[in-house]
């Protein structure tokens, strides 16, 4: 059995005076492993509830291949869900806590025991089937929430902050696993978490949400390399801000004039006109720095001067932190190629050029003047 | 979102203490405003004689009475039963001394009260020990008066006092005392002064646990009391069973019911401000 | 420890604990007494003989309290346990007025709870006997239920529900499977209680019950009426020694009402 495609339509909710979510529209493609990204309090969890049925939206609906499931109850709809807290049943053993939505359709013994030994196996917990809950490493109670969940053949899988109580290692892990899981079953996986590394790290396309909105939903690749606003763009790696406003336009690019550093070039990726003042972001791996001043300096790069004013060490990269005028400092992170002959040689206090390829920027945010 | 399934749960118990509660002691305030039928039983006419004969110097004796009574019973109870907490709060066998203060009341209630009349009797133990050694010659009367009451009261009661002022005692944090000490403190103003404030709740739910009870006795008055050791309770019985007065049993329940309940709410509210819960309010 | 309060205190306890102990030591010694008097003339254990073999009606008595304890709590903990469950997940209209009404029989005297309810009995033309004592016992000891199961449903992590809704489960499913049994200590313990009190209860049970049904504390208590008889005496003794016995060899049960 394979994913349904998910609708989330016009989807609101308020609790009270406060609005949670408003009017959130997704649309989740069938098979996909999607992530939910935000913030605590950005109403994802909540979204998540509202499609397994335990809450109720204020306006909206949710369609399961293009079929309403909002007048179904949870226990109803084909969608089932791994809770943040595992949700294991403690007076039922691991295979009972698996087997247990086959007992409530009360299928015979046989049946049962030989699609549990199969989902247990699939999470590698075969050895385990006897032990309870309490028995079970933090690791462990995950997989038999996933078993459990997964054992229904459910169409669409929904995953809480599964690995947030896991520590780093282990959470590294686990979502290797998860991903190999959803490669296997191929059902549709929505995925909640505030960890933008999980998110992008697994998802075939995610949407970041703030403060009850959808802000940007696309690939990994899209939202890292072309966030909508701000906020994406800060909530997903690092970033440099340059803030000014636009000097002059032509068909694809701008120029702009900053208080960072001067005049700058950027490809229009938003629409701009003159006067507009703007953000623009770079982020710190796709600034270059050198000793000498490239030579491309006013055709197709932009290029400012700086003193390095602090290095940090990383083993696999370094990160600079370059001054270029008073109070403005740039960060430029670059990998160790050649450490010995060639990133070893910048160092602390040197007058050095930082340097970026004209379309390596992008727009946040625009504000008509 | 899940149907509503809360009313399905609550309807059996909500039923049963409908029938078998409210819509009982809604009979007996109804009946407090009722005429006295001649044999027994009420007649259906609107009436406050039952509310006037409260003002009535009988009544008003045995409603002094009880209260002294249970005054009198709380705080001997209190006084026994904070020291005797202390000592075993601070004990090394705090579980073992616990144990055996709590073995006596796997007895039965009735003959908790029976040993003591055995004890106190014309013919009990006391006197025949206190004839039999010449100290007195003839039977000294320790029955069928308040003293007894108060005393078997007291005997009743001091378990449900020592087990919160245990507990809260046992919370208590020493360090505090000798701190107080090294600031200068005496021995009785440490206890004064530190020691009482910081277990204020325990003493009041002791307090409550022993003193609304007590009020509310009936069979320790009517085994061991005497015509002059009667408390409410009795008289309320005596109305309904003897006098066959039903309107003044009723409405001297109800003045029972009033006094118990402003007692709780005055308590809950005392412990609230200590931060404290006796109802379970967990909200979801 | 300040000394004076560590000697004080000490004095008190032991005082406290001869207070309690007395009487119950007296009590046995004197059920081995060779006469009906306080005056000790040797050592007999004819009132253990009287006891077993000459006291029909209190091991009737006996046998009506076990009854109405076991009968009464398997309904006051279904109707208490199924009441906590409504409360504590739900709201609901009447909600406030159950929370009410079972939390004042618990605060209320138990004289109180008795006269109403033979006032009732009356109005309504039910005659006391042995009903009337069950329904007295199972409306005193649902609150109880409802307080000691609502306190253990306040203790497991409730997504639990959810999650069985989740995979599938009706409310019944949810309920049998799930809930029922991650309360039962609670509701055991529940059940436990209800069976001590009923066992215990003389007030309420006094003005309930009818001419020919006698609980064992009504028996007792018309004994005591008759007079100091060591028959008694030695009926302490067999339930003192009695309750001391259950309690240790139910141990195990504490263990498992109490686990987290």
């Amino acid at each position: 059995m394979k994913g349904s495609q998910v609708s989330i339509d016009g989807v609101s909710k308020s609790f009270g005076d406060f609005q949670v979510l408003k009017n959130v529209n997704i649309e989740i493609k069938k098979g996909e492993f999607f992530s939910l990204l935000g913030p605590s309090g950005c109403g994802k969890t909540t979204l998540l509830r509202i499609i397994a049925g335990f809450e109720d939206p204020s306006d909206g609906d949710i369609l399961l291949d293009d079929a309403s499931i909002l007048s179904l109850p949870s226990n109803k709809r084909h969608v089932n869900t791994v809770f943040q807290s595992y949700a294991l049943f403690p007076h039922l053993s691991v295979f009972e806590n698996v087997a247990f939505p086959l007992r409530l359709k009360k299928l015979d013994r046989r049946a049962i025991n030989a699609r549990v030994e199969d989902y247990l196996q699939l999470v590698k917990l075969d050895d385990q089937k006897t032990k309870l809950p309490a028995q079970l490493s933090g690791g462990q109670k995950q997989r038999v929430a996933i078993a459990r969940a997964l054992i229904n053949e459910p169409s669409v899988l929904l995953l809480d902050e599964p690995l947030s109580a896991l520590d780093a290692k282990l959470r590294q892990h686990m979502l290797l696993e998860l991903d190999a899981i959803h490669d296997k079953i191929g059902i549709t996986f929505l995925y909640v978490t505030h960890d933008q590394e999980e998110a992008i790290s697994v998802s075939d396309r995610l949407a970041v949400m703030n403060d009850g909105e959808v802000l940007q939903v696309g690939s990994p690749s899209e939202i890292y390399e072309t966030p909508a606003d701000i906020f994406v763009a800060t909530f997903i790696g690092e970033n440099n801000f340059f803030s000014g406003t636009i000097v002059s336009v032509d068909q694809s690019s701008a120029v702009i004039e900053t208080k960072e550093c001067g005049r700058i070039h950027a490809f229009m990726d938003k629409h701009v006109t003159t006067g507009d003042r703007v953000t623009l972001a770079v982020r710190p791996e796709k600034l270059r720095i050198t000793k000498d001043r490239p030579e491309k300096c006013d055709s197709g790069l932009n290029c400012v001067g700086g003193v390095v004013d602090e290095i940090i060490y990383t083993g696999f990269l370094s990160k600079y932190f370059v001054s270029v005028r008073s109070g403005v400092v740039l960060r430029v992170f670059k990998q160790h190629v050649n450490y010995f002959t060639e990133e070893s040689s910048i160092a602390f206090g040197d007058k050095i050029h930082v340097w970026w390829d004209v379309g390596d920027g992008f727009i946040v945010e625009a504000n008509a003047s | 979102m899940r149907k509503n399934y809360g009313p399905a749960y609550a309807m059996p118990v909500a039923l049963w203490i409908s029938v078998f509660f409210v819509v009982p002691i809604s009979i007996i305030f109804l009946y407090s405003f009722l005429e006295k039928g001649l044999y027994g039983g009420v007649v259906w006419n609107f009436s406050l004689d039952a509310y006037r004969a409260l003002s009535n110097s009988t009544f008003l004796k045995v409603a002094l009475i009880t209260i002294v009574l249970s005054i009198a019973a709380t705080i001997i109870t209190l006084l026994l039963a904070l020291p005797t907490a202390y000592f075993i709060a601070r004990s090394a066998y705090k579980n073992f001394l616990l144990f055996l203060v709590i073995i006596p009341f796997w007895t039965n209630f009735l003959i908790r009260i029976y040993a003591w009349i055995a004890i106190l009797g014309n013919n009990g133990f006391l006197n025949n020990f206190l004839i039999s050694t010449g100290i007195t010659h003839t039977y000294t009367q320790f029955l069928y008066n308040p003293f007894a009451v108060v005393i078997v009261l007291v005997y009743t009661y001091l378990p449900f006092a020592l087990l919160p002022l245990y507990s809260t005692i046992e919370k208590f944090d020493f360090s505090l005392i000798e701190a107080a000490r090294d600031l200068g403190a005496t021995k009785s103003q440490s206890i004064f002064r530190v020691l009482l404030p910081n277990i204020k709740t325990g003493i009041t739910t002791a307090i409550l646990f022993t003193f609304i009870p007590a009020f509310g006795q009936y069979a320790v008055p009517q085994l061991v009391g005497g015509r002059n050791s009667f408390m409410l309770g009795n008289i309320i019985a005596r109305e309904l069973t003897i006098t066959r007065n039903w309107p003044l049993s009723s409405s001297i329940s109800m003045v029972l019911t009033l006094i118990t309940t402003i007692g709780v709410l005055l308590f809950l509210r005392l412990n609230r401000s200590a931060g404290m819960n006796i109802k379970n309010e967990k909200k979801k | 420890m300040p000394k004076t309060k560590g000697r004080f205190s000490f004095f008190v306890f032991t005082t406290t604990m001869v207070f309690f102990y007395a009487p119950l030591i007296v009590l046995i010694a004197y059920s081995f007494n060779n006469s009906k008097t306080m005056h000790w003339e040797g050592f007999s254990l004819r009132w253990y003989y009287e006891l077993f073999l000459h006291s029909r009606d209190l091991w009737k008595a006996f046998g009506n309290s076990v009854i109405i304890a076991l009968t009464s709590s398997i309904l006051s903990t279904i109707l208490g346990t199924l009441g906590a469950i409504g409360i504590y997940w739900y709201n609901f209209r009447f909600k406030k007025y159950v929370q009410i009404t079972s939390f004042l029989p618990l605060i209320l005297p138990e004289i109180i709870i008795g006269v109403s309810l033979l006032i009732f009995f009356a109005a309504i033309g039910l005659q006391l006997g042995l009903l009337t004592i069950f329904i007295a016992h199972v409306t005193f000891n649902v609150p109880y239920v409802l307080l000691i199961v609502s306190a253990r449903l306040d203790e497991f992590d409730h997504s639990i529900i959810e999650a069985a809704y989740d995979l599938g489960a009706r409310e019944i499913d949810a309920l049998l499977r799930v809930i029922v049994p991650v309360s039962m200590p609670g509701i055991i313990a529940g059940f436990l209680v209800s069976v001590t009190l009923s066992l215990e209860d003389f007030v309420i049970t006094f003005f309930v019950a009818g001419p020919g049904s006698s609980t064992l504390p009504l028996h007792i208590y018309s004994m005591i009426r008759f007079g100091v008889s060591p028959v008694i005496n030695a009926l302490s003794v067999i339930l003192i020694a009695g309750s001391i016995i259950l309690a240790f060899s139910t141990k195990g049960i504490y263990k498992y009402i109490f686990q987290k």
